[in-house]
């Protein structure tokens, strides 16, 4: 039962990780290698706002997502936009960005246990047996609420369908006069606050350090490229596929491996289906 | 004119030899050549920074004092400090060695004090303290038994090696198990579960406490390895829960250990956190950083003074000038033998009389001073400090336990502040 239990947990958690960075590269084909450092500027953004600034924890939780959708947007607007479409300078330049926040950030002394945010609800429960803290059973929920909102948004929302239209086929949805640019920026702020709203929800269950930024950018990796670069469902189901398998791993092998677990899925896929799970498009790609 | 402009400058040197001479002796400089500490140190990281602190501190009270007397003539001491990054984890051994060569060859380090701090970082600068015949105290970090065999078995290799901390050997024969059975004894307690992190000194000191708790009467239920940077146990500490663990056996530096300590509260596992070596429970800080719920986790600080006791009548004058110069206690292992090792090698260094490697190798090999954790003596033939459980004939250890968002030290008997609690939730 607490496979099952802690299995959904870590599933949602990766989940939560990898959604943002997962929307970005669906819809403009971006690869934001800077989604980790997002994810820990995040987390300090809202230490920073309760405890210098002083301000209530909803308050500075909204105020860090604001800052997150403003920084993303302006990674766009002032550094990708300028090597769009250049797969290996969009990479250089956003790893980049995020290698100089991260270490940056440990350059001011942003070290030690010193940085936690609390818990949205003290406490835990038991079920059947298992005790389970309710941030984590915050997770859960805050993780279905999120897929739930991303899918009416996407297939209901006039800027969420112009979003999917650039996901499906670019070139035809820039002839039905949807912004290329302006869709991209959108997507890039959605993808930081996504970033955001997965620090907020699972730093409160650890510390705020920045060796966390690597961590979440290797796992969200892990998770698009076996969903299948872009696919959102595919990197849902393949959050479900590594977050048991990690959990197993810890339950039955040793803790040890539990990293290699998403390092694995990556080289595996690469190897027998270079697509992931439900890439399509780069699968035709493959058979022409 | 003349007389006026005379009798004006004999007023302001008298001012100024005045005041020279009116000043307290706390702001009597050194003069002289200074000698250079080289402290290659992780310093992101809590063994790094601590030592850094404290080697800092040292020198301030040192060159306050007149500084080190060198023959007939006062130096002061001057430190570089430089970060090895070796605690980070995939930062190669190479990255710290490039730093312990650059403190010896661009910074001219006399010598070599603090780390490197990760155990396989350390043994492997011993060939380059070797190779420029710099005289090294290490005193924060590493604790492999290695490193002191090392010295034995290639004396005359590496007899510029020393190490004025623990290491793994005694405080696990020494300081862990003994306290190991005062809990059973105590309490009844005999199911052990163990949790590591994956370095050498780490394993290593995870399986030799598995070896002789398992000779003394313990049960091991169980042995999780954890990668470094681990942000999530939960798994574990419900292995061990399923395990019927009573006491969970906690080796980790990395600060993400607090996490782990928040679990076990979160879940209420219904074992005792008995941190050995348990970096993020050591610092002060872990009270407000878990919000409490690091309440009945021991740990070791490997050394006294490093948590407030009596160990000797220099622990709390020490424990006192940290609070004072850096507003909260010392944090933690590596801070009073920081400490120490720069007045041991002041001690050694007047006692040779000069710099040359091997006469202050001589000096310190014939140390023997009351420090803040104890009689301070090196082993002559692995330069290993001698240690005890009794401050009057070695270096002491520490273990404490948080209570009520205090440091307790519970272990050894000598220096005991307090006694050992069970969580509510472990009572039977």
């Amino acid at each position: 039962m607490d496979i099952l239990i802690y299995g959904i947990v870590n599933s949602f958690s990766l989940a939560l990780m990898a959604i943002g960075f997962t929307l970005v590269y669906g819809i403009s084909r971006l690869p934001n290698f800077a989604h980790g450092a997002l994810y820990v500027i995040t987390g300090f953004g809202v230490w920073w706002f309760i405890h210098q600034l002083h301000l209530n924890y909803v308050l500075s939780i909204l105020f860090a997502l604001i800052l997150m959708g403003l920084i993303g947007a302006g990674i766009y607007r002032f550094v990708l936009i300028r090597v769009r479409g250049m797969a290996t300078s969009e990479i250089i330049a956003t790893y980049a960005l995020g290698l100089a926040i991260l270490e940056f950030l440990r350059w001011r002394g942003f070290k030690g246990m010193t940085y936690t945010l609390p818990v949205f609800i003290e406490g835990s429960i038991h079920i059947a047996g298992v005790p389970i803290d309710l941030q984590r059973i915050m997770v859960i929920a805050i993780g279905i609420v999120v897929v739930s909102f991303m899918w009416l948004f996407t297939h209901y929302n006039k800027t969420g369908l112009a979003l999917r239209g650039m996901a499906q086929d670019e070139h035809a949805a820039m002839m039905l006069g949807i912004d290329s640019d302006r869709m991209a920026i959108i997507a890039m702020a959605i993808g930081s606050i996504l970033a955001g709203l997965s620090a907020i929800v699972l730093l409160p269950l650890g510390n705020i350090v920045v060796e966390a930024g690597y961590n979440v950018l290797i796992l969200s990796i892990a998770v698009c490229i076996v969903g299948g670069l872009g696919s959102w469902v595919g990197a849902i189901l393949a959050a479900f596929m590594i977050g048991f398998v990690q959990i197993l791993t810890v339950r039955y092998i040793q803790s040890h491996f539990h990293m290699v677990v998403a390092l694995l899925a990556i080289i595996l896929t690469l190897i027998l289906r270079p697509s992931g799970l439900f890439g399509r498009q780069k699968e035709l790609e493959e058979r022409v | 004119m003349k007389k006026k402009w005379f009798v004006g400058l004999m007023f302001v040197l008298f001012s100024v030899s005045s005041l020279t001479l009116l000043s307290p002796p706390s702001k009597v400089n050194a003069q002289g050549k200074p000698i250079i500490i080289g402290a290659p140190l992780a310093t992101a990281f809590l063994y790094g920074w601590v030592a850094e602190r404290a080697i800092k501190l040292a020198v301030e009270e040192i060159n306050a004092k007149g500084g080190v007397t060198v023959g007939k003539e006062k130096r002061p001491f001057k430190v570089e400090v430089m970060d090895t990054r070796d605690l980070e984890p995939g930062v190669p051994v190479s990255d710290a060695l490039l730093v312990v060569e650059k403190l010896i060859l661009e910074k001219n380090a006399d010598f070599i004090v603090g780390g490197p701090v990760r155990s396989e970082a350390a043994l492997a600068a011993m060939d380059l303290l070797s190779k420029y015949k710099k005289v090294s105290i290490l005193s924060t970090g590493v604790l492999t038994p290695a490193y002191h065999k090392r010295v034995e078995s290639e004396y005359e290799k590496f007899k510029y090696c020393f190490r004025i901390s623990g290491e793994v050997g005694w405080m696990v024969t020494g300081e862990f198990i003994p306290c190991l059975m005062g809990i059973k004894e105590k309490f009844g307690l005999n199911k052990l579960f163990i949790m590591v992190q994956d370095v050498a000194h780490a394993r290593g000191g995870g399986d030799l406490v598995a070896k002789f708790a398992g000779e003394k009467g313990w049960e091991i239920v169980g042995k999780e390895v954890y990668p470094t940077g681990t942000t999530d146990y939960s798994v574990g500490l419900l292995k061990a829960r399923d395990g019927k663990a009573q006491v969970i056996l906690i080796w980790m530096d990395m600060p993400e250990t607090a996490i782990l300590l928040k679990q076990w509260y979160d879940l209420k596992i219904p074992a005792l956190p008995f941190g050995t070596i348990v970096a993020a429970a050591e610092q002060p800080g872990f009270w407000k950083a878990t919000e409490g719920k690091g309440e009945y986790c021991m740990a070791s600080v490997v050394n006294a003074g490093n948590a407030p006791s009596n160990a000797t009548p220099w622990t709390m004058k020490f424990v006192e000038a940290y609070q004072k110069k850096y507003g909260l206690e010392p944090e933690g292992y590596g801070t009073s033998s920081s400490y120490m090792a720069v007045y041991v090698l002041k001690d050694a260094i007047e006692r040779a009389g000069k710099l040359d490697s091997d006469a202050v190798v001589t000096a310190l090999e014939k140390t023997d001073l009351m420090g803040v954790y104890g009689r301070i003596r090196f082993n002559p033939k692995n330069h290993q400090i001698i240690p005890s459980i009794d401050p009057n004939e070695g270096a002491v250890g520490t273990i404490f336990q948080w209570q009520a968002g205090k440091r307790v030290v519970v272990f050894p008997p000598k220096i005991a502040m307090g006694e050992i609690k069970l969580p509510p939730w472990l009572k039977k």
